[in-house]
């Protein structure tokens, strides 16, 4: 009976000092590292739309895997030169966050992978140029994973198929929602350009 | 082994070849399956678990009299664990580019077999330097099977190594996938114990783990 009192306690003392250590480095830490990313998120986004001049504002959230996503349209002199949707693909162990945009064409700009937690080696792949420059021009229709050699289409990483259809399917997602909020008002555009 | 002199020379070169974690512990041969596709990766990977096995080895050899005995693995287990996150954490904050790189690779440390087994075999019976050296000579051991072990699979499965081709043809692509993965763990160990027979005089080694 006193050993299990002395055993427990001793237990009990090393995990309080680990939760202590745990704890206040994250206090220490999450202050710089939520700066870190949100800075990193600025500059991504500038990334994804080079020719804005004025800066990227949210214009709306949308939902996907039951979490919601910001949508953004890139501007220059107010009017749009592009669409940007962050998004996320279920992978096989985490969800691979992507931003995507689309140009006023509504054809894929580019990809970008914020996040992701697949296996290193395997997963980890669809980060490549390789992969995500596949995506650079296609329309909605034409992403499409498949697993042989295309160029209509997306193809497969080998080994990592996946990770290659979550981030297919995030991408898609996402264009999917920027045409739906603004395939219309662009087509309108258009149509206005050609009476004149 | 708890003598005043201590052989460092011995620890690191048990580390490196007398014990190799991989090649001779057969230890942590999961995760030296699944990082080893690539050079980078596996280097990556050992310079991570070359950092906490030191920590924590260090660690625990100034506990080792407060720990009780019989709850040994489970405090160790969590000397492991907090190490790690603490790893995790300030590298998130204050080395991005860094934790971009290797990120992925530091938590899953907690669950590997070697950095517990040496808190148990070694730490928990030496004082501090000698654990700490114990440590890094067993991470060193590790990074280089690790390493070795990404160029053999990486050369055959991809055609390149360190993600620079050198070859246009195509590739083994199983060298990449996990079956490769036991394919050159099993073909390494079997020829690194042949030239320590033919050249060494060994015994050859290679117990069993996971």
């Amino acid at each position: 009976m006193k050993d299990m009192i002395k055993i427990t306690l001793s237990l009990v003392a090393i995990f309080i000092a680990a939760a202590i250590i745990m704890g206040v480095t994250y206090k220490l830490t999450s202050p710089i590292r939520f700066y870190a990313e949100k800075k990193e998120k600025e500059e991504a986004l500038k990334e994804m739309a080079p020719d804005a001049k004025d800066p990227i504002a949210v214009a709306g959230t949308w939902t996907v895997h039951s979490k919601s996503y910001e949508y953004y349209a890139a501007t220059t002199d107010k009017k749009p030169v592009g669409y940007i949707a962050s998004t996320a693909g279920k992978g096989y162990s985490s969800f691979i966050l992507m931003l995507v945009s689309i140009d006023t064409g509504l054809k894929v700009k580019e990809i970008k992978i914020l996040h992701h937690g697949e296996t290193p080696g395997l997963g980890d792949q669809v980060e490549e140029k390789s992969f995500l420059g596949q995506f650079t021009g296609k329309t909605l229709n034409q992403i499409v994973l498949v697993k042989t050699e295309t160029k209509e289409n997306i193809q497969a990483i080998s080994g990592a198929t996946i990770s290659s259809r979550a981030v297919t399917n995030g991408v898609k997602d996402a264009v999917q929602t920027l045409v739906d909020k603004y395939g219309s008002g662009i087509a309108q555009a258009a149509a206005n350009e050609v009476k004149k | 082994m708890t003598t005043d002199k201590v052989n460092y020379g011995t620890i690191i070169k048990n580390g490196i070849f007398g014990e190799n974690p991989v090649f001779r512990l057969a230890l942590s041969l999961c995760p030296a399956v699944a990082v080893t596709s690539g050079v980078k990766n596996g280097f990556l990977m050992g310079v991570a678990v070359l950092f906490v096995m030191t920590m924590v080895n260090g660690t625990v050899s100034l506990l080792r009299n407060f720990i009780n005995p019989k709850v040994r693995i489970p405090s160790y287990m969590f000397i492991i664990a907090t190490w790690v996150t603490v790893t995790d954490l300030v590298m998130a904050a204050y080395a991005r580019d860094v934790y971009k790189q290797m990120g992925l690779y530091i938590m899953l440390i907690v669950a590997f077999a070697i950095v517990l087994s040496r808190a148990e075999m070694f730490a928990s019976k030496n004082k501090l330097i000698p654990s700490m050296v114990d440590g890094a000579a067993m991470g060193m051991g590790f990074l280089l099977a690790l390493v070795l072990l990404g160029i053999f699979r990486e050369a055959l499965g991809k055609g390149s190594l360190w993600g620079y081709k050198f070859v246009e043809t195509k590739p083994l692509l199983i060298m990449i996938m996990p079956t490769g993965g036991f394919f050159a763990m099993g073909l390494m160990m079997g020829w690194l114990n042949w030239i320590d027979r033919k050249f060494f005089g060994g015994t050859g080694g290679g117990g069993g783990g996971h």
